[in-house]
């Protein structure tokens, strides 16, 4: 059995899948030396990884955070220029806003409700936030999850934007708690909120909820993989 | 994006090991982000989309430092952003940061890619615009190589 280089890499990487995975599983547990090569190829990565912890770990200096906000103090939007140059999500906005706009107020509908159990996620919006990996929802998705990331208690928070409104949402026992929901009163009918506030609103917040930065790719994958569990 | 910006000085500093030098390309990284934000896709992840414009950028600025250091060598020392042994000595680098310098610039993102920031060989190779296989074979040479340098200093 011949494996290549690269496919024991692979394997120490664990991207391998299928049948390609069997036949290099098999071919490592076969032979020492391919064994050592797999450990070599982790304890360099484990050592890379040690290294450079602490950078991510360090405060970001101030020049940064003022650049990533613009120049300003508050949250660059990225959810709100996308919904800006999403067809679907400006119909939708515009079905509601139109009527709303001379009062410079938005009265939406809130749709939420469907969502909702007595405060805690229901439905699409809780198969989102159990399963959907941030960023990666298609554009027409109910729900698009915009962040994860840990409060100041090690709850696993979840930031999500939809049509209706934007929210952040934390995981406890029973579910997820519904703990923000575009500045509305969970429950309500009706909503009043500042027309496309909404997503850099729940931004800002998360981030002062938030005990240290996002959760990135690989930890949220994990947390995902364990249901959310602390 | 706040969010994003401790991931992103450690991709930036593993790529040029200054630190002043690491966050300038942050900076430079969060503008040109902010001010291409509308060509961001829907339904793609904002992290990967920074990784890839913080890459091109380095790229940019490595070839730009060549060109000013009229020091037109192989196509693979392009990417490399070599520095002598005086200046690392000067900077007192750590072992893992001298190794790491010495790679040519394509194994040093791939090694980066995978084994710090923890993309998946999919996703690094679409953050560098490489096909999957050529980034696997990047950075199978690049970890032997830092291997290499790592037990030769030990």
């Amino acid at each position: 059995m011949n494996v290549t280089r690269e496919q024991v890499a692979a394997f120490a990487d664990d991207q391998l899948t299928g049948e390609e995975a069997r036949v290099v599983a098999a071919a490592v547990a076969a032979d020492a030396a391919l064994q050592a090569e797999v450990a070599a190829h982790r304890a360099l990565r484990a050592r890379l990884t040690a290294h450079f912890a602490p950078v991510a770990e360090a405060p970001v200096p101030e020049r940064l955070q003022r650049a990533a906000s613009g120049g300003r103090d508050e949250v660059i939007d990225f959810a709100a220029a996308r919904a800006a140059h999403t067809p679907a999500r400006q119909l939708a906005w515009r079905r509601y806003a139109l009527p709303a706009l001379a009062a410079s107020l938005l009265v939406a509908f809130v749709g939420f409700n469907a969502w909702l159990r007595r405060g805690y996620a229901h439905g699409e919006l809780a198969g989102a936030l159990d399963h959907q990996v941030a960023m990666t929802a298609p554009a027409n998705s109910p729900v698009h999850i915009l962040l994860s990331f840990r409060d100041g208690a090690g709850q696993y928070c979840r930031a999500f934007s939809a049509d209706t409104g934007s929210g952040i949402a934390c995981r406890d026992e029973r579910g997820w708690r519904l703990r923000d929901l575009s500045g509305a009163s969970v429950g309500q009918q009706t909503e009043y909120r500042q027309a496309g506030s909404s997503d850099a609103a729940i931004m800002e917040k998360s981030q002062a909820i938030a005990a240290g930065p996002a959760l990135d790719a690989v930890s949220e994958a994990a947390a995902i993989k364990r249901g959310w569990r602390r | 994006m706040l969010a994003l910006l401790p991931r992103l000085r450690r991709f930036a500093l593993g790529l040029l090991h200054d630190p002043a030098d690491a966050d300038d390309l942050c900076q430079m990284t969060i503008e040109r982000a902010l001010r291409a934000r509308a060509q961001w896709q829907p339904g793609t992840r904002l992290d990967s989309w920074m990784y890839r414009i913080m890459r091109n950028l380095w790229i940019d600025e490595a070839r730009a430092r060549n060109r000013r250091a009229e020091n037109l060598v192989g196509e693979e020392d392009a990417l490399g952003v070599g520095i002598d042994g005086g200046q690392e000595a000067r900077l007192g680098l750590a072992d893992i940061d001298r190794a790491l310098s010495r790679l040519p610039g394509e194994q040093r993102e791939a090694v980066l890619l995978v084994m710090v920031e923890g993309w998946s060989y999919k996703e690094a190779a679409e953050i560098v615009g490489c096909p999957v296989g050529t980034l696997n074979s990047r950075l199978v040479r690049g970890r032997d190589a830092l291997m290499e340098i790592l037990e030769e200093t030990a």
